[in-house]
């Protein structure tokens, strides 16, 4: 009889659940390349889940995060261009409005400690806010999104599902976002298979990757293929969108011109290339650093004098450029747009 | 017999499951916010007041971030309580009293930042009071709108007339967060079963100076961070003032 109120008590003070099988979203791993660098963002205040994950997909894919229903993020960001928008040099919003900048590609977010052209966004999860708020873009008020997701029997039980019962709000969104973004990694191009000792270069890859090593990769830095700094390339200043990038972030006049290094990785999918969407060849870039440079008082030292490239290292560094391309990155079909019906 | 046991085994074991048995000594203590254009009460609208320029406004909105709240001990060391962020709004009267748990004991002075401190500011997506849903975070340029204005003059040069002040900017030397410490004139003694009170009057004046005289004429828009927002949150820092204390 003791034995058995013994138990009892025992079995009383137990937390509950610890019989049931788990209950909640399931984890999702994800997967990091070893040659990487430990990720900026910590996955571990946002733990992914699968239902996390799929939700993250959808609304991703839903054009009714746009106030009038036309645009969703993957309406500008799309897989086979690595998630930039391809053939576009302005970002495209509702009402047929342009933005002032072209739609940078989406992938390896983790790596990444601020994000836009200037930098000016400090952390994944807030990211979507701009585009989401933006009149140019998908000029919704987030208090009007909200509501309606809460409204919505589907997503009301989506969310449910990733983060537990409980009335939709923002940072749930945020969250449901960044984990699908998470997700968008791209480390499986020939060169990281050559990094690793599974696949080799050409000769024309091999001696592009020489040439790369020597004029680019001072600021495309491996193996992310960019450092992450602001610059001033020597773009000749374009007068009809007055951008005078960093600078609108940090007041400084030090940061005139200044934009984000953007990463090669799977480059020769994502034209048009610069902050403005100017060029639609990836030889105009070349072009551009070999002949093409404006002085301006902010201008990199790197860039200043020019970077000499010969028609031959053109063409042998647009060979190690293809290397970038990930195959099963933009083929990956759990990235890919989903339809929504409901 | 045999169900009384029974009872009585089982209220012991509830017992022995609970976490904290002895009372802890804490007391409620509530801040109330007046808000106030020099003398007279604020009314959102169509009342006319006058800034330190003799410029007439009227105002639409006025809000402000609180948070980082600290007591200080009549020996003058520091409690810092739990940080907590609240979203004081003329528009939303429950928003100017704030409810605050604090350990036992006789306190002298009052501080806390008026604005967020820096590190949520950097953490990513926050809720309640800091929900960006609230329209007091920049999407464009990371980081909360730490005080807001909003009205019409007929002197400002902007379309329709309007004033738009958005203080915030955390960064650098225009760090718009400011501390704020302010004497009680009796003290105040936090405890079970009591409630004391504090009321500010926060004067809306102040932000248009000393010690930055700010016209309306010349400048009617504020919405970055920067020298410009980071000069009136030095102005507004002189806006509160306690004109009460109920120590009951």
């Amino acid at each position: 009889m003791y034995t058995c109120f013994v138990m009892a008590l025992i079995w009383a003070c137990r937390k509950s659940g610890d019989n049931k099988p788990p209950a909640g979203p399931t984890p999702y791993t994800i997967s990091l390349p070893a040659h990487f660098p430990q990720p900026v963002y910590d996955l571990s205040r946002n733990p992914p889940t699968v239902e996390g994950v799929a939700l993250g997909r959808r609304l991703f894919y839903d054009p009714r995060l746009s106030r009038d229903s036309t645009i969703s993020c993957g309406f500008c960001h799309q897989q086979f261009a690595a998630f930039a928008h391809f053939d576009h040099a302005l970002s495209h919003g509702i009402d047929n409005r342009n933005g002032f900048r072209s739609v940078p590609s989406l992938f390896n977010l983790l790596w990444q400690k601020d994000f836009m052209w200037d930098g000016g966004v400090n952390h994944l999860d807030i990211q979507p806010l701009t585009p989401i708020s933006d009149a140019n873009e998908m000029g919704e008020d987030l208090g009007r999104l909200i509501a309606r997701l809460n409204a919505d029997k589907k997503y009301r039980s989506m969310f449910d599902g990733a983060f537990g019962p409980g009335e939709i709000n923002s940072q749930k969104l945020f969250r449901a976002l960044s984990q699908f973004m998470a997700t968008m990694n791209s480390f499986n191009a020939k060169y990281d298979s050559v990094l690793t000792h599974k696949a080799q270069f050409s000769p024309d890859e091999q001696a592009g990757y020489a040439i790369f090593q020597a004029k680019c990769a001072a600021c495309h830095k491996e193996p992310l293929f960019t450092d992450g700094s602001f610059r001033n390339n020597g773009l000749p200043y374009n007068e009809f969108l007055n951008d005078a990038g960093r600078m609108r972030i940090t007041n400084s006049t030090g940061d005139y011109l200044k934009f984000r290094v953007p990463s090669l990785r799977n480059i020769i999918k994502s034209p048009p290339y610069m902050h403005d969407g100017r060029f639609y060849d990836i030889y105009d870039v070349f072009e551009h650093y070999s002949s093409g440079i404006e002085q301006t008082p902010t201008i990199d030292p790197i860039v200043k004098n020019g970077i000499p490239l010969s028609q031959e290292e053109q063409r042998q560094l647009y060979f190690f450029l293809t290397t970038l391309t990930d195959h099963s990155f933009i083929n990956n079909k759990s990235l890919s747009e989903i339809l929504i019906y409901n | 017999m045999k169900p009384c046991y029974l009872i009585f085994t089982l209220l012991i074991c509830c017992m022995a499951c609970k976490k904290d048995l002895i009372p802890k000594k804490e007391g409620n203590f509530k801040l109330n916010f007046e808000h106030r254009v020099d003398t007279s009460l604020l009314k959102l609208g169509t009342t006319t007041y006058k800034n330190p320029s003799a410029e007439s406004y009227t105002v639409t909105a006025f809000k402000y971030y609180i948070s980082n709240v600290y007591l200080v001990k009549m020996d003058n060391s520091l409690l810092r309580l739990p940080v907590t962020y609240h979203l004081v709004d003329e528009s939303k009267p429950e928003s100017k009293s704030i409810l605050l748990l604090a350990p036992q004991g006789e306190y002298r002075a009052i501080g806390f930042k008026l604005g967020v401190d820096s590190s949520r500011n950097v953490s990513g997506a926050q809720t309640d009071a800091l929900d960006p849903v609230l329209g007091m975070f920049w999407s464009w340029n990371s980081g909360y709108i730490m005080a807001k204005m909003e009205g019409k003059s007929p002197v400002s040069a902007a379309p329709d007339k309007t004033l738009t002040f958005h203080v915030g900017g955390f960064k650098g030397p225009f760090n718009a967060v400011q501390d704020i410490r302010i004497q009680t004139p009796i003290s105040i003694t936090v405890g079970p079963d009591r409630e004391p009170a504090v009321t500010f009057r926060t004067d809306l004046n102040k932000w248009f100076g000393p010690p930055n005289i700010v016209s309306f004429a010349t400048t009617a828009t504020i919405h970055s961070p920067g020298e410009a927002a980071w000069k009136i949150s030095v102005n507004y820092k002189n806006m509160f003032r306690i004109t009460n204390v109920t120590d009951l």
